[in-house]
């Protein structure tokens, strides 16, 4: 047994401050496996896999590697043993070239200068082992975001590498792009390269996993062979309860007013675009990283001016200025990226909530109190079913991914928005939080509030949409009424299938 | 294979945030350094007879309303992830203006005009930063070499004498000159303004992330000009002050004094990348200076030592901050 594992951990435990988050883990990593972890925010990934990758030492419990126990080790040191961690944000150098961002902290040397024609050939060879080219001489910057994580799984790959541990790879990468990190795996797993992969899909796990391993409140809820479980078994270990996929009923919204139309709209990323959304509908816009949907939500917000085509708003032609203009127009945006284009983690979660509102809430004048903005937090707290300490000063960064949309979504519910778009509303978001998003949505546009939902992920889709609009290379691809809406409508929309 | 097995139940981890936003949410602690200041005045009082007593503590103020007055701009503007390093200069740029006007146009009119000379400075800074959008440590590093030279050049050096303007040693109550009570007048006024008005709010917000700021509403680049009108503001009334409570003012009024209102800021443990911060760790921030400055001084230790210990504290604070996040982290 000890012979087909490479990393063997019994009993992990560790506490920060007064919190134990690791209560007694245990875990196998053999080589030439791919073992999928996953679990809620919080519960334990993160810490697990800094252990082992020696950015934290365990407080109790131990790690053998090839059969050894071996004691507490520093990051160089996992990485001279064969460990790489690649991380969910990209490190690179934006700044310098493709091949200096691969040899990035082990320059090649001659003497005491940097052998720069080795640097290529060896930046050279590290890219074509994961079957890419990239112009060696380009400025890192000018790359997409998939060919950057290349480049960092490239560097993370250099010298003998033994265990290789991905977080989140995909969360933020297009199809094709996470296709060819698939195939990079692969080449992995077959070189005998033990790997761990940390993920919040499930189609990840049983396209390229063989053992799949569920972290709950730190502790080991499910560990098995891929082949031997499902989907459902899965989820309900990471929740702790099954989740039943729940389809909005179909309702009838003819003879409701149409409040939000773009006509024949351009701006970059997307052109001739057409879309109506009535009173009280949830409109889906639905496709891959690149399609033009987080555009055309950026343009609804007024983030993005339209160059073509007009919007209009209750019928009657609107000019957005700005976000602020929109804002005063009664539309609210929550956007993709949440820590850096909504969070305020340094400030209260009441705050955060109150923002948009603050002229509202005001005494008078510009003069506002923390008592205003905790009132307002406490409306929409336990509405939006957000997990805190219930204080209402408690800072927005402390609460997980799931909580923290919450509290920005009630941002928008506070300041009375009767048109909201959001754009890749359960992204970083765990299992659960995401049924209960779900749940909110739908209840906001039986109270008439007019939802545009646009994701790269169907199951927000599919979830909540009255009308699914498919967009493919910046127009759109097809249209679908309510009673269509299902996962392969999707993807087949837009342009294949699920990436497998 | 062997099983995973979890080997002992516990309580479910809290909403727990990563290790790294943990570092990166701590707020470092005022309470901290009102101790060390407790411990100042201590060590003080027991090495001087004279430091423990109320004339010493109005003498304390007295020193520190020049800079608590340019420090409350400084606030506003480090929380909002600015910086105004032209303050020196503009203080100097303030008392030149009202020395050489004074005599002609008279008190009730200098005033006016030192106040638009001071504003001048902060709409020319904010213009920059926020209309033609260069940074601001590079916008302020001009405006400061710019301004110096200017007062200089217009000043041909001198040190002009200001008569007729001694506002600044009345003491109406208690024995407590008017700047004191200007300063804490401007610094409350400055807390309150942060703490409990959407201007303030906004500064924050903009401060801890401003992309975010923007798609919220907020006129992001409107409140930051503002914010350098402040510190402009500030500057008039500190060149006034200055300018009264020394009877002149001269090519080197105010050197350094953007770097001593700064130092105070981050003692009082804002942070220089927005968004944390506040005004009454500013007031500790100054008082820790002001006191150690007072103290070495009945000490008979030279000034020039003074620096030296100013700036040592300022690393070891930081220092000492920084070594306890990481102790609390293990």
């Amino acid at each position: 047994m000890t012979n087909d594992t490479f990393l063997r951990a019994r009993g992990l435990r560790k506490s920060f401050g007064q919190v134990e988050v690791l209560h007694g883990v245990d875990l196998d990593l053999a080589p030439g496996t791919v073992t999928a972890l996953l679990g809620e925010n919080g519960a334990g990934k993160s810490t697990l896999v800094r252990i082992i990758a020696g950015d934290h030492h365990c407080d109790g419990g131990e790690i053998a590697i090839d059969g050894t126990v071996v004691d507490s080790y520093s990051v160089a040191q996992a990485r001279r043993r064969g460990i790489r961690l690649i991380s969910q944000e990209i490190s690179d150098a934006p700044t310098l070239s493709v091949a200096e961002n691969v040899v990035l902290g082990a320059w090649p040397q001659r003497g005491m200068r940097v052998d720069r024609s080795a640097m290529r050939r060896e930046a050279s060879e590290a890219l074509q082992a994961l079957g890419t080219e990239l112009d060696l001489d380009a400025r890192q910057d000018s790359l997409r975001l998939g060919e950057r994580q290349i480049v960092e799984v490239a560097r993370a790959l250099r010298g003998e590498s033994r265990l290789v541990i991905f977080d989140e790879p995909t969360a933020s990468l297009s199809d094709a792009e996470a296709k060819r990190l698939y195939g990079v795996i692969e080449s992995l797993t077959t070189r005998g390269v033990a790997v761990l992969y940390i993920t919040h899909r499930l189609d990840e796990v049983f396209a390229i996993a063989d053992r799949v391993c569920v972290l709950r409140d730190g502790k080991v809820a499910l560990v098995t062979d891929v082949a031997r479980t499902s989907a459902a078994e899965v989820v309900a270990s990471m929740v702790g309860h099954s989740v039943e996929r729940t389809r909005g009923a179909q309702r009838s919204l003819a003879d409701a007013p149409v409040v939000l139309e773009l006509t024949d709209a351009s701006a970059p990323g997307f052109g001739g675009v057409n879309l109506a959304a009535r009173r009280g509908e949830i409109l889906g816009l639905y496709g891959k990283v690149g399609s033009g949907v987080a555009e055309v939500a950026e343009a609804l917000f007024a983030i993005r001016h339209l160059e073509a085509g007009s919007l209009a708003l209750d019928g009657t032609p609107a000019r957005l200025r700005d976000p602020q203009d929109a804002i005063g127009h009664g539309i609210g945006f929550l956007p993709p990226d949440r820590a850096r284009q909504a969070a305020f983690v340094l400030r209260s979660v009441a705050e955060n909530l109150a923002a948009p509102s603050w002229r509202r809430l005001a005494r008078w004048r510009g003069w506002i109190t923390r008592a205003v903005e905790t009132n307002a937090y406490r409306r929409w707290h336990d509405e939006l079913h957000v997990r805190s300490t219930g204080d209402a000063t408690q800072l927005l960064g402390t609460l997980s991914g799931g909580n923290q949309q919450k509290v920005l979504l009630g941002r928008w519910l506070e300041a009375g928005s009767r048109i909201l778009v959001l754009s890749e509303p359960t992204r970083g978001v765990d299992v659960g939080a995401r049924e209960e998003i779900y749940a909110v949505l739908r209840e906001l546009a039986a109270q008439g509030t007019t939802l545009v939902v646009a994701s790269s992920d169907y199951e927000d889709i599919v979830a909540v949409a009255d009308t699914a609009i498919v967009m493919v290379r910046g127009r759109v691809a097809a249209t679908i009424p309510h009673h269509d809406i299902t996962v392969s409508a999707l993807t087949e929309a837009a342009g294949g299938a699920i990436h497998v | 294979m062997s099983e995973y097995t979890a080997t002992r139940s516990g309580a479910p981890a809290a909403t727990a945030a990563t290790p790294t936003t943990k570092r990166r949410l701590r707020i470092p602690d005022v309470a901290a350094l009102v101790v060390f200041l407790g411990l100042e005045v201590l060590v003080f009082s027991l090495s001087s007879p004279y430091f423990f007593s109320w004339d010493n503590f109005v003498n304390i103020f007295s020193a520190l309303a020049v800079t608590g007055t340019v420090a409350a701009g400084a606030t506003i503007l480090l929380i909002s992830g600015q910086v105004d390093l032209s303050v020196g200069s503009g203080v100097a740029w303030v008392g030149l203006v009202f020395a050489l006007t004074q005599p002609t146009i008279g008190t009730a009119l200098a005033v006016p005009l030192a106040v638009l000379a001071g504003l001048g400075v902060g709409l020319l800074n904010g213009l920059i930063v926020t209309v033609v959008g260069v940074n601001a440590l590079i916008t302020t590093l001009g405006t400061l070499a710019i301004f110096r030279g200017l007062t200089i050049s217009v000043g041909e050096g001198q040190s002009i004498g200001v008569s007729g303007f001694d506002w600044a040693l009345i003491r109406p109550v208690a024995n407590v000159p008017l700047p004191v009570i200007v300063v804490v007048v401007v610094l409350v006024g400055v807390g309150l303004l942060l703490q409990n008005t959407i201007y303030g709010r906004s500064i924050y917000a903009i401060g801890a992330n401003p992309d975010a700021a923007r798609l919220v509403g907020l006129p992001t680049r409107r409140n930051v000009f503002v914010a350098f009108l402040i510190s402009g503001l500030c500057m008039a009334m500190a060149g006034l002050t200055s300018a009264s409570q020394l009877g002149a003012t001269s090519g080197t009024t105010g050197v350094g004094l953007e770097l001593a209102a700064i130092t105070a800021v981050i003692l009082g443990g804002t942070s220089l990348s927005g968004g944390v911060g506040s005004v009454g760790g500013t007031v500790v921030g100054l008082l820790i200076v002001a006191v150690l400055g007072n103290g070495l001084t009945l000490m008979r230790i030279d000034s020039s030592w003074q620096q030296v210990a100013t700036g040592a504290l300022l690393i070891l604070a930081v220092s000492f901050d920084r070594l306890r996040a990481r102790m609390a982290e293990r």
